[in-house]
């Protein structure tokens, strides 16, 4: 191990290693718009990890054809580093990804990105008040504070399938594409319909020879209105932000309205159930596919997928949805419980990202040397998202019950943000060397998050990648973004127990409620 | 028989996939089929392997009523081997040169009525009608055609593939009965209104026109290839003793009814029949123009083990 700034050994006794005021893991959307907050507030000294050797994160890894966002490019992206330029309502992810490039340019903040760093362990110092955080290089940071934005989708592997070891032909993932395979003429399998899975199908069906697709769960399907922006609205969003500030808002209200069927269980969720069945049967002709591609759960209890092109995709020649079971994967394709062998090419595995509900993947060592991802590992919860007691001076992003299902993500780390730069501020503002959430706090706030939860869609029966093996939730916030975002400005010092780096004792400052911005 | 573990089900399930590339389909043993015997058993073989297909529907349909998210994904799997049942069924045909290049049996009209009524109201039903009409059917393929299948034909192959279809079938059947003790747990009031109020709908009563006329066509086939109505007394006992079995079964009204009719059907001399034969007859004479186009299930059949590539249309699989 080495410390960062680390002098020859005579001299470390006089130079101690140097500690950082904040630490910030992962250079995506998150990583770098947590950089740009925290410089905003004067927080100079910071330096931003990332393990691959630029930016960009989930939209530098997810490259498969027809990667794209599924909420408009203008909500989703931060309010306070606009893009006037986005070429579609709903942006591919090259152009994502060329955008978050463009943040760090903009903000200067390549400087403090150290590349090819891949964190693999932190444990927090009490009695000095400081975070280490050990990256695989050997390279270890000291710092005051440490803010998580390594993203919900950063991990993915293929899925335990019985015989997935025996199949010779391409395997896939939809996270890590395979750019050298040609599928040109290939006969190709894709497994999972879920929001990779629709906007793969339909590019796969132009070039390949043949694409079967195999369903276990057919989602709820709303058509996506995809147009390029017209020049004339890129000049206004150039020459006046607030238009575009506007338009934003529009959307951001629109989307928050959907809140009363997508996040609520109730007479909306039919009518948007209603809406699906009508693209439906507006879009497939054939009955049984119809009752095939019919979901069987209720409106937004898992991820709505938006799309237009992906009911078409499935009616194309050379295209068939599959419902039956897949027994197993064999040497030259896999079988099905109907008793056929279907011989693939390539199989893409478009099933999804190791959700992080239990945690980073490097182990979390807090101030009484408890292990964060072995607490976590029936359940995860934390205070508003974002701090878990015992472990001071740390800031989650995308942390436990902070999911959105009906609006932008973005929106709902511009909260996460502003929450732990207001944390990092009272730590540095206060020379306090450790501020840690109170249990009691924190568990209180959990008691009212699963009972708001109850009336959710996602409580509504259906399994999904929100909830635990054991069926709770600990990913998605029970409200309005609107609601979120205001505990999420509302920093209270009063919910953290804290102590000073000039006095130790310890003691409760419920008196000066700080603000964030 | 109560309280079985569907979780240790479904696991078994899953462990005992079997697809037709493990069966050599040119082993010796096709030869054993005669000249004289081959005619019947085609037309027995395609009333079976449709039979099979519209099991196959029946289970799609129940998989949307499951009591719970275990023994819908049990259902899933049935329907599904239902209709690995009919394609290895009609790999044998293939065999037995019974089927010209891409040649698919053609359904009997009371076939084609049966998909009828399955496509348009099939999914309707509640658990109790389907969860009661499909074991039924599931225990006389078993216990009666599948038996005499076995006695009458010698070809190795045969028995190989009926052996793995009737290890599934016990599994189907298992979870069927259990499954019918659940909808007999219900409230009385529930039962009767779930019975009182499909008895009336149209779906039921059509349900019932079909029916008749297509069980008494397959019985009066067997009879007619020379089959023992033995067999079929006993079929019919083994779906009154494995419902005797569950500590609810003989709440669920429609259960009584089916085992009413049932003891009908096996009773030769009934005059039960007087009415069913003329139905099939009937049956013969309805109009095929009045079939609506044969939905695109019904066209996934095929008797290929392997496939490349996509086809569609019928043999599409």
């Amino acid at each position: 191990m080495t410390i960062t700034a680390n002098k020859p050994r005579k001299r470390a006794a006089k130079k101690p290693p140097h500690v950082h005021t904040t630490v910030v893991i992962g250079a995506g959307f998150t990583g770098l718009g947590t950089a740009i907050k925290l410089r905003e507030a004067g927080i100079e000294d910071l330096v931003i990890l990332e393990r691959a050797d630029r930016v960009g994160g989930t939209w530098r890894d997810a490259t498969y054809p027809g990667a794209a966002c599924d909420i408009p490019s203008l909500l989703y992206s931060f309010s306070f580093a606009k893009n006037p330029n986005w070429s579609r309502t709903y942006s591919p992810s090259a152009e994502i990804c060329a955008h978050i490039e463009e943040l760090a340019e903009r903000f200067d903040l390549t400087k403090d990105i150290r590349f090819g760093a891949e964190v693999t362990s932190m444990a927090f110092d009490k009695a000095e008040g400081r975070w280490t955080v050990e990256t695989a290089g050997g390279t270890a940071y000291l710092a005051r504070t440490v803010v998580v934005a390594s993203g919900p989708l950063s991990e993915s592997s293929l899925p335990k399938m019985r015989g997935i070891e025996d199949y010779q032909g391409a395997k896939i993932h939809s996270a890590r594409w395979d750019h050298d395979f040609d599928f040109a003429g290939k006969d190709v399998a894709v497994i999972g319909t879920g929001a990779s899975a629709i906007q793969i199908i339909p590019e796969l069906v132009k070039t390949a020879g043949s694409v079967k697709v195999f369903q276990r769960t057919a989602g709820w399907v709303l058509p996506r209105v995809d147009v390029e922006t017209p020049d004339v609205a890129k000049a206004v969003f150039a020459k006046l932000p607030l238009a575009q500030q506007a338009a934003r808002t529009a959307l951001y209200l629109g989307h928050e309205a959907a809140a009363t069927g997508l996040v609520w269980d109730t007479p909306v969720t039919t009518l948007i159930q209603k809406a699906g069945l009508l693209h439906l049967r507006l879009a497939v002709k054939d009955k049984w596919l119809r009752r095939q591609l019919t979901p069987d759960f209720r409106a937004g209890c898992k991820r709505m997928l938006m799309s237009s092109d992906y009911y078409p995709a499935l009616q194309q020649d050379n295209c068939k949805l599959i419902t039956w079971p897949i027994a197993t994967l064999t040497e030259k394709g896999l079988r099905t419980s109907d008793g056929l062998e279907h011989h693939l090419d390539a199989i893409v595995f478009a099933t999804g990202y190791d959700v992080q509900l239990g945690g980073p993947p490097y182990p979390i060592t807090g101030a009484e040397g408890a292990v964060l991802q072995e607490e976590w590992s029936g359940y995860a919860q934390a205070y508003k998202s974002a701090s878990v007691h015992g472990y001071p001076n740390l800031f989650f992003s995308c942390g436990p019950n902070s999911g959105p299902g009906h609006n932008s993500l973005l929106v709902y780390v511009q909260g996460q943000i502003a929450y732990a730069v207001a944390g990092v501020r009272a730590v540095v503002e206060r020379d306090l060397r450790w501020l840690d959430v109170r249990q009691d706090v924190q568990d209180e706030y959990n008691v009212q998050i699963q009972k708001r939860l109850r009336s959710t869609t996602w409580m509504s029966g259906c399994t999904s990648w929100y909830l635990t093996a054991d069926g709770r939730n600990s990913s998605m916030y029970p409200g309005f973004a609107t609601q979120y975002l205001r505990q999420m400005q509302d920093f209270r010092i009063a919910d953290y127990e804290v102590a000073s780096h000039s006095a130790t004792r310890l003691w409760n400052a419920s008196q000066a409620p700080l603000t964030a911005v | 028989m109560a309280g079985m573990d569907m979780e240790l089900i479904l696991q078994k399930i899953k462990d005992k996939q079997w697809a037709l590339a493990d069966i050599d389909w040119d082993a010796p043993g096709a030869e054993t089929i005669t000249e004289e015997f081959r005619p019947k058993l085609k037309a027995f073989m395609a009333d079976l392997c449709w039979i099979e297909n519209v099991g196959a529907r029946g289970f799609a349909a129940l998989a949307t009523k499951a009591p719970n998210p275990t023994i819908a994904e049990i259902y899933r799997y049935f329907h599904a081997e239902e209709q690995r049942h009919a394609n290895a069924e009609l790999a044998l045909m293939r065999r037995w040169g019974m089927l010209e290049e891409d040649e698919i049996p053609e359904p009997s009209v009371n076939i084609r009525m049966a998909i009828e009524w399955l496509d348009t109201y099939g999914d309707e039903m509640p658990l109790s009608v389907l969860g009661t009409v499909i074991p039924m059917l599931e225990v006389a393929l078993d216990g009666a055609l599948l038996k005499f299948l076995l006695e009458e034909v010698h070809d190795p192959v045969c028995h190989q593939v009926f052996e793995r279809i009737n290890n599934d079938e016990s599994r189907h059947i298992a979870v069927d009965f259990e499954v019918l003790d659940m909808i007999g747990h219900a409230k009385a009031r529930k039962l009767a209104v779930d019975f009182v109020g499909n008895v009336a709908s149209p779906g039921l009563i059509i349900g019932a026109l079909m029916y008749v006329p297509l069980l008494n066509r397959t019985r009066n086939n067997l009879v007619g290839m020379g089959m023992d109505p033995e067999r079929l007394y006993t079929a019919m006992a083994r779906f009154e003793k494995l419902g005797s079995r569950g500590e609810f079964t003989h709440r669920v009204p429609l259960y009584q009814v089916i085992r009413q009719h049932a003891s009908m059907v096996i009773n030769p001399k009934h005059p039960y029949h007087l009415l069913a034969n003329a139905m099939v007859t009937i049956s013969e004479h309805y109009p095929k123009a009045l079939f609506r186009p044969i939905p695109t299930w019904f066209k996934e059949l095929t008797y290929e083990p392997v496939t490349k590539g996509v086809k569609k249309g019928m043999n599409a699989a």
